[in-house]
């Protein structure tokens, strides 16, 4: 599928929505009393609520995050197919560090010092699998399914070796960071300026990596990695070391979303099923992938994702009478019809292949 | 003065063969010199290792009279030496200038950020120090073939490089870009700049090159003085024999219309349109040649004959049948054999055995698999007859196709696609990267077709080939079908016109094939 | 089933190859140095766990105490495996869903499609197979007729529902270009959602607090004949078996399987080879799918009696039995086995030894991380003397593919 084909998609689909968009607002002049206009006032008034826009940044933490340390994987050559593990990793972490600092009320100092070990040990499973493509050359979809999977094992048992059972008790969570006189601001203030230290941490990280990937040598190095290894390496560059940077970051970012989902928002580990996590670490992957590698589209599409998520959450609160697993689909599904949308993005060339200096 | 670079009694062997074997080259400072040898001769090896790519098994690299070991390319790149290879070491995503520059960016800012005025200004005036036209902020994907040449000489030169490598450096150009580069050549040589190019091409060795060594099967068979040699003495050199120029080929005895193309038009897969309407009406028992600089649209024309790219518009015809809309398995069914462009892509899957390759493409006839189950002890069999018909070594049908060399493998291709009994056979490049003796035994299965009323379609860009085995020629350039001539007429000056794009007025154009009556 | 001498020929010949036996002695290492890691896990957590609730396995200076004996707990997982008639039933109950599964995951392996879908595949096959057997089952006599008639429409209707649910991410690939990875792992909250909803809304067994369907009818259930524990049907084994034999079969001996498989391998040359790209990548899907959808049928007419939430991950498990087995369905039923031990022994640690049985989903990862890396075995191999260290000669003393004394156009 061409660049050319993509767009257009990507333009096909924006006018698909604005088409729907333009339909409720017809049926709504026409009809006045048709059944969707419920649920269009109740959208209307979600959008402009500060406390819902602010609930769906704090849910964009961890996909955006993770969506972030795919890219600067996956950019540089290795398909980082295990973020969704690496979330639960540091989820984890992040509570069971917390709760043995500070048993059932952690103090924020104790909180902070339970993030830090949370990405690190998020980062050393990036080690983990960075090792094991790069050194080892595994294939890179199973290696990160790997990742995946034994984190999705490992998470619960230790739960249950720490805990008795597979969930935590919940424990504090990180207190919101308020910048006085602007949180006085109407809307941008609750908004932005009155949020939780891992928004703020998002919105920094979401700048830096554009910077980064944009305007660094490194970031450049990362996007010859991932193109064209060779040219890079006739250069005297090492790709392996570049590529280990980009996992590394991967685990890094994942690192942070992860435990920032656990410590900022949620404030327990839920290790049943599919985990806490439960899906977003792949929607990370969907979400990089519709903003085509760039960390700005990437956050535009995982707080598209993460809406979607606030939005079942409120209106089960709202008392739809939609049965609730029914609306916790939605997400799942918009992913699924955006990625028939989008279809094949511009994949760096050599993502996915095991690069070899020289010869052997 | 000691030589720039000189290699002494080089030898690198790989598993099985030896690529060089105690080869010595010397290269005056300021001079152009040419590698010259065919295909497998080891000339790439040979700079490879002047490159640090490989490290040799003997023999040491001289670089201004001191002895230098280099263990990759980097250390190569310290001493001044650069390489620009057959495929660009380039990243298409990023500016030219950003190429140029990669690895060792300017900063500013204490390292923080790369700046990018001063990379777009220094690879400006590189670019004009050379008289370079090169758009610093164009992104290498958008820029033609012959400028991303120009970007790779450039990351040499801004690298530092004294000693520039170039490995068939004209294989993708046109005849005006490579009169272009040659003049590129003189520049560089003018600044002091020692100039080392890789070429199996006598004419080009010959005309841009101050002194010319000939490798054959990694030996080096003498280095000559350009201005004093002959093209026979150099064509000699390489073969080790007298070239067989004249394949033998009676006049032909055209039929009806095998293969028709009709204003055919097709994009390739970023969607820029890369054939732009062309005719062709190839008849049976004749061979219609196409010539042209790859990349003209040549593998989009094949792959839309062949049922493996759907046009944009235009028709397919095969027999009088139009097999527009057909598949890819209905155009095999109708009659078509395909020697494909890139054997170890597309002409086989390379894990499989040669039994089991053997079967591709035939894996739904009823001869192979009646009622869709494989007749294995039938595929066996079949497989070891194409072995032993077409010499394929080793005559081993459970070798994986991975393990046989090029050559072996397209001898499997063409015994497979010729048993099909064909009507039309589309052959893209088939004796490319195939050593001398297989060439000749392609050349004359190709013929056998020919003589048996089978259309044939020759895709080459090797002129000879094309040459010699068809009956019309047409050239592509940029997508159009230029002219058909006459290939025993037009001359070399003739089709290098054609090739660029332009019509000389007495091109012996043919309408029809010579001998026919229709 | 093909009965012809080629055919078993072949097999034996695939059998003895040279790459088939490094591919089993690297599943073998990666189980082994599975094992050797979980251990390792089983140590820390032991240490984690301290004070331990009954007498220590080893107390070290300074490091505190060790609660777990990695030897005792793969003894008693063992043991527990095939330590009584009710464990060996868990054990191959577990190993002839898995055989489903994990053939389902094979056969999307082998088209180069990774269908982590199977589990989605299987709850909705679950599902279709609960409804349509209740909703048949009045129509029909009981006793044997009926029974035979349910399992019928039940295994039928779970491979459709199955086979659809595969077949939509494998369209979405091939007319969308829609990651398949992706795609089928949402499809996977999608399915349960669907299920969760429509059994809680529409189909829910009205006499019980949870969600679930009425049970089927006792004659819809499959069998015992062996062992005489609820739970494990020998015919449902047996037929796991069968099917794996059939999918060899399919795969390696009809056209249909070879184009699966060439596409798979080396897709270019597939759609060279006359292969429709677009329709294998549906129908491996659905293939795939219609596997899944048996192996939820299985589920219900075997172990649960009926649709319930909460099924376990056995298309997950079926992903690390297709990759231990390399994707092979023969090596299929081992690994199945294999990881059946495993989750029959799971309970059996956790009741004895309070070792949380989630160590299974441990080693579940670990064995796909080490199968996932051939090289690193290849190269211990090698540096301690064993396999050779020339891997690709070409045996016609020709370069091999990627070799460098090309000056054509291969090289690179």
């Amino acid at each position: 599928m061409s660049y050319a084909d993509t767009s257009r998609k990507r333009r096909w689909l924006l006018g698909a929505v604005g088409l729907v968009v333009a339909a409720l607002i017809a049926i709504e002049v026409l009809f006045p009393a048709n059944p969707f206009t419920g649920l269009a006032v109740v959208l209307l008034t979600l959008v402009t609520d500060p406390n819902y826009v602010g609930s769906v940044l704090r849910l964009t933490v961890p996909i955006a995050f993770a969506a972030l340390g795919g890219i600067f994987a996956e950019k540089s050559g290795v398909i980082n197919i295990g973020l969704e593990g690496l979330l639960i990793i540091s989820a984890f972490t992040s509570i069971a560090v917390a709760a043995t600092l500070g048993g059932g009320t952690p103090s924020q100092f104790d909180l902070w010092v339970a993030f830090g070990v949370a990405v690190l040990a998020s980062v050393l499973f990036a080690l983990l699998f960075a090792v094991v493509c790069i050194e080892y050359k595994a294939d890179q979809i199973i290696a990160g399914l790997a990742v995946w999977l034994i984190a999705l094992g490992l998470a619960p048992f230790a739960s249950k070796v720490i805990w008795g059972q597979v969930n935590s008790p919940p424990i504090a969570t990180l207190n919101d960071w308020t910048v006085p006189v602007l949180s006085e601001i109407p809307f941008f203030g609750p908004v932005l300026f009155d949020a939780n230290p891992t928004v703020y941490m998002l919105l920094v990280a979401v700048a830096a990596s554009w910077y980064t990937l944009n305007r660094t040598a490194f970031g450049r190095w990362i996007e010859a990695s991932g193109e064209n290894p060779k040219a890079l390496d006739t250069v005297g560059v090492d790709v392996r070391k570049v590529r280990y940077a980009g996992v590394l970051l991967s685990g890094l970012f994942s690192g942070i979303g992860g435990a920032g989902l656990a410590l900022g928002r949620v404030g327990q580990f839920i290790g049943g099923g599919t985990t806490m996590i439960n899906g977003r670490g792949w929607i990370g992957i969907t979400a990089y992938l519709f903003g085509n590698y760039n960390p700005l589209g990437a956050f535009g599409a995982s707080f598209l994702f993460a809406s979607l998520d606030a939005l079942q959450i409120r209106l089960q609160q709202l008392g739809y009478s939609i049965p609730s697993e029914l609306i916790g689909i939605i997400p799942y599904v918009t992913v699924v019809v955006v990625l028939a949308f989008v279809g094949r993005t511009q994949i760096p060339d050599a993502a996915g292949e095991h690069y070899d200096s020289g010869e052997d | 003065m000691s030589a720039a670079v000189y290699l002494e009694g080089i030898t690198k062997r790989f598993p099985g063969v030896v690529a060089n074997d105690e080869v010595d080259l010397e290269v005056e400072e300021g001079s152009i010199h040419a590698l010259l040898g065919e295909n497998g001769a080891g000339k790439t090896t040979l700079m490879n290792v002047l490159y640090g790519l490989y490290q040799p098994d003997g023999g040491t690299v001289h670089l201004d009279g001191e002895p230098r070991e280099f263990e990759t390319p980097r250390d190569a790149i310290d001493a001044g030496v650069g390489m620009i290879h057959q495929h660009f070491m380039l990243v298409d995503t990023l500016t030219t200038a950003e190429n140029i520059v990669l690895g060792h960016e300017p900063r500013k800012w204490g390292g923080l950020a790369i700046d990018r005025v001063r990379a777009d200004r220094e690879v400006r005036e590189l670019s004009r120090r050379y008289g370079f036209d090169v758009d610093p902020e164009a992104r290498v994907e958008n820029v033609s073939v012959g400028v991303q040449q120009r970007v790779e000489i450039l990351k040499a030169l801004y690298g530092g490089a004294d000693v520039l490598i170039l490995d068939e450096p004209t294989a993708v150009l046109t005849p005006q870009e490579v009169a272009d580069l040659f003049e590129v050549f003189d520049e560089l040589a003018a600044e002091d700049k020692t100039i080392i190019f890789i070429t199996h091409k006598l004419g080009e060795a010959m005309e841009a090159a101050d002194d010319i060594t000939v490798l054959r099967n990694g030996k080096n068979v003498g280095t000559v003085d350009a201005d004093a040699t002959t093209r026979e003495e150099l064509a000699e050199l390489m073969v080790g024999r007298e070239v067989l120029l004249e394949a033998d080929k009676e006049p032909a005895d055209p039929g009806a219309v095998g293969l028709a193309v009709s204003d055919l038009r097709v994009t390739d897969d970023r969607g820029v349109e890369q054939v732009r309407g062309v005719d062709i009406d190839a008849r049976e028992g004749e061979v219609f040649g196409i010539a042209g600089v790859d990349g003209n649209g040549q593998s989009e024309l094949v792959e839309a004959v062949t049922g493996l790219r759907t046009p944009e518009s235009g028709r397919v015809e095969i027999g009088g049948e139009d097999v527009t809309d057909r598949s890819r398995r209905e155009r095999i069914d109708a009659g078509m054999a395909y020697i494909p462009e890139d054997r170890q892509e597309r002409g086989l899957v390379m894990e499989f055995d040669l039994v089991e390759n053997g079967l591709l493409g035939s894996q739904h006839t009823s001869e192979f698999a009646a009622g869709g189950r494989i007749d294995w002890e039938h595929t066996r069999e079949h497989a070891e007859e194409i072995i032993a018909e077409y010499d394929v070594r080793p005559p081993n049908a459970d070798a994986e196709s991975a393990s046989l060399s090029g050559g072996n493998q397209q001898k499997f291709i063409v015994g497979r696609e010729f048993a099909r009994d064909p009507d039309v056979i589309v052959a893209s490049h088939p004796t490319r990267g195939v050593d001398v003796g297989s060439i000749e035994f392609i050349h004359d299965r190709l013929l056998d077709l020919r003589r048996a009323g089978k259309t044939v379609l020759l895709v080459s860009s090797k002129l000879d080939e094309v040459q010699q085995l068809s009956d019309r020629l047409g050239v592509m350039h940029e997508g159009e079908l230029v002219d058909v001539v006459d290939p025993d007429r037009v001359t070399e000056e003739e089709l290098g016109l054609l090739m660029a794009g332009e019509t000389p007025e007495d091109a012996p154009s043919i309408a029809d094939p010579p001998g026919g009556d229709r | 089933m093909s009965g012809d001498d080629s055919t078993i020929g072949r097999a034996l010949g695939g059998l003895v190859d040279a790459s088939a036996i490094e591919r089993i002695l690297i599943s073998l290492a990666a189980l082994g140095l599975s094992v050797v890691v979980g251990a390792v896990v089983v140590l820390i957590s032991g240490w984690v766990l301290s004070p331990c609730p009954s007498a220590p396995f080893a107390t070290l200076g300074g490091l505190g105490e060790f609660c777990y004996n990695p030897i005792e707990v793969y003894w008693v997982l063992l043991k527990g495996a095939f330590g009584s008639t009710f464990n060996l039933a868990t054990t191959l109950q577990e190993t002839t869903l898995l055989l489903f599964t994990g053939l389902s995951v094979a056969v999307a392996f082998r088209a180069g499609m990774f269908n982590i879908g199977t589990q989605g595949q299987l709850v909705l096959g679950a599902l279709g197979t609960g409804l349509s057997v209740l909703w048949v089952a009045p129509v029909v006599p009981a006793g044997l007729v009926g029974g035979v008639v349910l399992v019928a429409v039940g295994l039928l209707v779970g491979a459709a529902v199955g086979g659809f649910w595969g077949a939509i991410p494998g369209a979405l690939k091939a007319y969308a270009d829609a990651n398949e990875v992706i795609t089928t792992i949402m499809l996977n909250f999608v399915a349960t959602g669907i299920a969760f909803t429509l059994v809680s809304e529409v189909f829910k067994d009205p006499g019980s607090q949870t969600v679930q369907t009425r049970f089927v009818p006792e004659y819809a259930q499959l069998p015992a004949l062996v062992l005489g524990i609820d739970g494990f049907s020998m015919l449902a084994l047996v037929g796991g078996l069968a099917l794996a034999g059939l999918v060899y079969w399919v795969l390696r001996g009809t056209s249909f399987g070879y184009d699966l498989r060439t596409s798979g391998v080396q897709p270019d040359a597939a759609e060279y080879g006359g292969v429709d790209a677009k329709k294998t990548m549906v129908s491996s899907m659905a293939l795939s799918g219609a596997l899944g959808g048996v192996g939820g049928a299985v589920y219900v007419l075997m172990v649960a009696g009926q649709w319930q939430s909460g099924i376990p991950s056995l298309g997950f498990d079926g992903i690390t039995v297709s990759i231990l087995a390399g994707n092979n369905p023969i090596g299929v039923v081992p690994a199945a086995l294999l990881f059946g031990a495993l989750k029959g022994g799971s309970l059996v640690i956790e009741f004895d030894l309070a070792v949380p049985q989630q160590l299974v989903g441990v080693l579940r990862g670990l064995v796909i991380l080490f199968v996932a890396m051939p090289e690193f075995f290849r190269m211990a191999g090698i540096r301690y003397g064993y396999g050779d260290d020339e891997p690709a000669v070409a045996t016609d003393g020709g370069t091999p593919r990627e070799g460098g004394a090309d000056d054509g156009g291969d090289s690179e």
